[in-house]
């Protein structure tokens, strides 16, 4: 009786892959060579938005009206949210292979991989008003601009007007103290304070450094050369927030991600925290009741008298490796036209507000008086890297929390002066 | 199995322990259903247990297959799964076995090499890994992951195997031998089919782990109608910090429990397989 | 136990055996047990290396360089790996990583032991049950982490209400706010999640052992306690073994579950060098410096290896 021997089936299966192989180094040149022609299509990477309507908007009624208009079709790529973005165009980046265009986040660590896009910018900026100073400041590198900026994600303090006005709160806090004596007599009646403190991207970084901006520390000094963490200020900060934890927040959140405090403020645990309108639009489509008592606030004055905001930038580079850059230029360009610009941009009920002057008093924002304190941040809002540049050791000390670990160690026990000092060393370390 | 006595020593022995195990199991699913057919400002209240449900809806189920790919993830997920299942079981049983059974020169090599295999961890293969998808053109086909997972699957499956191969006692192949089976034959008549609650085993749970892979799908797969439901889920559910949760555990609930089901056909098998198969030569 | 001893016996099989060695030369060559053995490790071994041996020796290689995404790489030697040894952070994930990877798999092992113990015997809907009891492992982990979310959540979820409501506390413990707790917490959802893994290969196991070992012990005398640690027990060490370390493999480098958790917060209480990887390379763009971090894990996983190659040679 025979049974096919091992030996073949060993040789059927060896063929197959040498022979897929040899065709994939077969076909590797003569694919990249023949797609010199124009583009069927351009691929646009982007983060999946936070208002749906936006996305849709672009979906259903611009990249249609686009192929309408050049025949060629647009692919959007929504990318998952919540830190996944960054992996997929490092690897697109390394790999010189993936989408046309995109939403650059964190662009410092591929600038060199990103197409000069200064025509198109500076144009933009001479229609519309021009830009504000502060994103130029993570969009031009060695004078060209790499990337276009989109929008900026608001970050305002949320909070309960219904409960401060029972605590006899009537305004909200204008300086850090009071927004401390608030929180007290909040969490006094059963409605702490849930300011977020773990390892998230946006809702930590919008309140922690703007509150040491306000107490006149920075993390560098404005050259990038020199850390400027180790100030008498950064302890009276630090003491600041471990008083305002105590005393005034709910215990889980120093262990809060970006979405923790959206859930704790929607099941009214909590009467204020610090986040983009998103909790408003939630409010307003499942608890109409609630919904009605959100209000937004700027963020506190610090000992210095000023205010601070963080940006969160929305910007849109074309990549190097791409088949037909140009293609992809001219796209971004018709998408950053007033035509197509300014009903996107509505369409997302300025949930991402344009860094441009243009758009500092158009009726948009009237259409909800409580989005309009969200125009305000770009007045005061600064890029985290502030006053540093925005480049690599600035990316590394937020993507490993240096910062955001030295307030939440000295509340878990660590005393202050060692949490800065350990804060310091590791920042010099990434600087070198 | 010798059979305890009476009703009482049941209830100690089994049922307790049963009741225990399925609770601590399976509690999170019961608050995944309740969550999948509640109205989201009940979500929210406060003031609702989270075990109760007033108004159930099925809105969120609606929305999963009419706002979502959600069906075209279940195939893909499913196909995928079932081809590298297959893969991955035939090729790792191919390396456990002679790991397991037999001696030859390289063995150690050959162990050492399967097992470092694991050294590098997921995140950080991925970035050369998308460059072999990327030069073999199979970005944003299914074929990029059906031809990624069994490099995971295969040490896992030939690892499982190995541990099942070497109970079955030598015995019983020598004795096939003699008897004038080839290897090849003592192998297929004698010994797998011994040990196919092994082999199940090892199918159901690379097939679980090819289902619920993430991280190479997440990176492969970008386009909306090639995702699996992991990654789908999570991009289109899920958009900045707004979670659509009723839709997220919705999905959930229908990734997992058609798998349950089918697995328990095979349970089935494996059992009859095994009283039927025994072992007095 | 080599080649070519057939015993010619009458019987069906016997037949392709009387051939005479120069006629069947194919065949007893494939029969050489070194022989068979490789033509069996062929197709496997190959594939693996096309698609694993590029990127597995990219990443060691990436781990001896300075490499920072779009651009060139540097070779410094062990540089990044003298940075990691002043780095504190790292020096937590690599505690935290023993934590839980030695807690989580304990318990799993155990309660997986348990559970096999358990479902071996028979009861009615057995086999939807045990299908059941797999759910844990099936549904997806980044959809159940998410549910966890909410049974976690200190005012909504479920074990602080049921604490609260049964009066065994005024307000339940803040299950991700504190490194202690949050620590617990991660380790619970991943054994939560492994423990029908343990469960039902084991089961399988239990199932494999002969049912006449069993009689015989009986016979011998043995009560149920006698034939677990006589009978059962050695002839499931070898499952449970191979179990047990492909699981410790797989928990040294979760990174899901913790990932969307906590993020490695808070303070760096639950980072595992798995996350810290992740983030040095995806997050911070150090691809060079977070090789080292997962290459550093090689001295533990090394010493299972070792064990591992042991156990395949003997007997």
């Amino acid at each position: 009786m025979t049974q096919p021997t091992q030996s073949q089936a060993t040789r059927r299966s060896f063929l197959k892959l040498a022979t897929a192989g040899a065709a994939a180094v077969a076909t590797g040149p003569w694919v990249s060579r023949h797609a010199q022609a124009k583009p069927v299509s351009i691929t646009f990477a982007r983060e999946s938005s936070y208002v749906k309507n936006f996305d849709v908007h672009f979906q259903n009624v611009m990249a249609p009206a686009y192929e309408k208009a050049t025949g060629i079709k647009i692919e959007y790529q929504i990318q998952a949210a919540g830190g996944s973005a960054v992996p997929q165009l490092v690897s697109m980046v390394e790999n010189k292979t993936g989408a046309d265009l995109a939403w650059v986040q964190q662009e410092w660590l591929y600038r060199d991989a990103l197409v000069d896009v200064s025509d198109i910018a500076e144009e933009v900026g001479k229609q519309q008003g021009g830009w504000y100073d502060e994103i130029k400041r993570l969009s031009i590198d060695k004078g060209k601009w790499k990337s276009v900026p989109n929008g900026n994600i608001g970050q305002l303090m949320n909070y309960r007007k219904d409960w401060f006005d029972e605590a006899g709160i009537k305004s909200f806090p204008d300086t850090w103290d009071e927004f401390l004596e608030a929180g007290i007599k909040l969490k006094a009646k059963g409605h702490p304070f849930g300011m977020s403190m773990g390892h998230g991207f946006a809702d930590n970084y919008s309140w922690l450094y703007p509150l040491l901006w306000s107490y006149g520390v920075t993390v560098m000094d404005k050259d990038g050369k020199k850390v400027a963490l180790d100030s008498s200020e950064t302890a009276k900060a630090v003491e600041y927030v471990k008083r305002l934890y105590k005393e005034a927040c709910i215990e889980d959140c120093i262990g809060w991600l970006d979405p923790h405090n959206n859930k704790a403020f929607l099941t009214s645990q909590i009467s204020c925290t610090n986040n983009a309108y998103s909790i408003m639009v939630s409010a307003k489509r499942d608890l109409p009741e609630m919904g009605k008592v959100i209000e937004h606030a700027l963020n506190p004055k610090g000992p210095t008298g000023q205010r601070y905001h963080a940006l969160v930038p929305v910007t849109h580079g074309v990549f190097g490796y791409s088949k037909d850059p140009q293609a992809a230029k001219d796209f971004l360009r018709w998408m950053m036209d007033p035509k197509q610009y300014r009903p996107w941009i509505a369409s997302g009920d300025m949930y991402f507000a344009p860094y441009l002057h243009g758009f500092d008093k158009v009726p948009e924002w009237d259409v909800e008086p409580r989005v309009k304190p969200f125009q305000k941040v770009l007045e005061t809002g600064k890029l985290t890297s502030w006053p540093a540049p925005a480049n690599r050791q600035h990316g590394e000390v937020i993507n490993r929390w240096i910062v955001i670990d030295m307030f939440t160690k000295a509340i878990t026990g660590t005393p202050t002066k060692n949490a800065i000092a350990e804060a310091v060393s590791q920042i010099k370390a990434i600087y070198g | 199995m010798v059979e305890g006595r009476g009703f009482f020593a049941r209830l100690v022995r089994l049922y307790l322990p049963l009741a225990v195990c399925l609770v601590v199991m399976l509690f999170p699913f019961y608050w995944m259903l309740i969550t999948s057919i509640k109205p989201n400002r009940e979500l929210y209240s406060a003031k609702i247990m989270p075990l109760i449900v007033y108004q159930p809806t099925l809105k969120h189920y609606y929305d999963l297959f009419a706002d979502t790919n959600f069906l075209l993830w279940t195939y893909n997920t499913m196909l995928v799964a079932v081809v590298t299942t297959v893969v991955s079981l035939v090729l790792g049983a191919m390396v456990a076995y002679p790991l397991a059974r037999l001696n030859f020169p390289g063995a150690a090599v050959v162990a050492i090499g399967i097992a470092a295999t694991y050294l590098v961890p997921q995140p950080l293969l991925f970035i050369p890994m998308a460059d072999i998808i990327n030069r073999l053109e199979l970005g944003n086909t299914l074929r990029a992951v059906m031809l990624t997972y069994p490099t995971l699957l295969i040490p896992f499956c030939a690892w499982l195997l190995m541990g099942y191969f070497k109970s079955v006692p030598r015995e019983l192949e020598e004795a096939a031998r003699i008897d004038g089976a080839s290897r090849f034959q003592a192998m297929w008549r004698v010994v797998l089919p011994l040990t196919t609650p092994g082999l199940l085993s090892a199918g159901i749970f690379a097939f679980t782990l090819a289902q619920n892979e993430f991280l190479y799908a997440l990176i492969f797969l970008a386009k909306s109608d090639v995702r699996t439901v992991p990654v789908g889920a999570i991009t289109e559910l899920i958009r900045g910090d707004v979670f659509y949760w009723g839709q997220l555990m919705a999905a959930a609930l229908l990734g997992s429990i058609p798998v349950a089901v089918i697995y328990s056909f095979f349970v089935d098998y494996y059992v009859a397989g095994l009283t039927a198969g025994s072992v007095k030569s | 136990m080599s080649e070519i001893f057939e015993v010619s016996r009458t019987g069906e099989l016997a037949a392709s055996v009387r051939r005479p060695l120069g006629r069947g030369g194919l065949r007893a060559f494939v029969e050489r047990e070194s022989v068979y053995s490789w033509l069996m490790l062929t197709p496997p071994l190959l594939f693996l290396l096309l698609f694993l041996g590029y990127p597995f020796i990219y990443g060691v290689y990436l781990s001896f360089f300075h490499k920072e995404v779009a651009r060139p790489a540097a070779f410094v030697g062990f540089g990044n790996f003298v940075k990691l040894y002043d780095d504190p952070i790292f020096w937590q994930s690599v505690r935290n990583t023993i934590i839980f990877t030695g807690v989580a798999t304990i318990l799993k092992a155990s309660g997986g032991l348990g559970m096999a113990l358990v479902m071996n015997q028979s009861f009615k809907m057995k086999a939807f049950t045990r299908a059941a009891l797999l759910l844990p492992f099936i549904v997806p982990t980044v959809l159940s982490t998410v549910a966890w979310q909410w049974i976690l959540d200190p005012g909504m979820g479920l074990f602080n209400r049921l604490l609260v409501v049964s009066g065994l506390a005024k307000t339940g413990p803040s299950w991700l706010g504190t490194p202690t707790m949050a620590m617990i917490s991660i380790i619970m959802v991943n054994t939560w999640r492994g423990l029908p893994f343990f469960g039902i290969s084991i089961l399988a196991g239990l199932q494999t052992i002969p049912v006449d070992l069993h009689e015989s012990a009986t016979i011998d005398g043995a009560g149920t306690w006698g034939r677990f640690r006589y009978v059962t027990l050695p002839s499931l060490l070898p499952v449970i073994f191979i179990v047990t370390t492909f699981s410790i493999v797989i928990t040294f480098f979760d990174f899901q579950l913790v990932y969307v958790l906590t993020g490695g917060g808070p303070a760096n209480s639950t980072h595992l060098m798995a996350t810290y990887a992740y983030s040095l390379s995806m997050g911070a763009g150090q691809l060079g410096l977070g090789s080292a971090v997962a290459l550093s894990m090689v001295p533990v996983l090394g010493l299972l290896l070792v064990l591992l190659t042991l156990y395949v040679r003997k007997d």
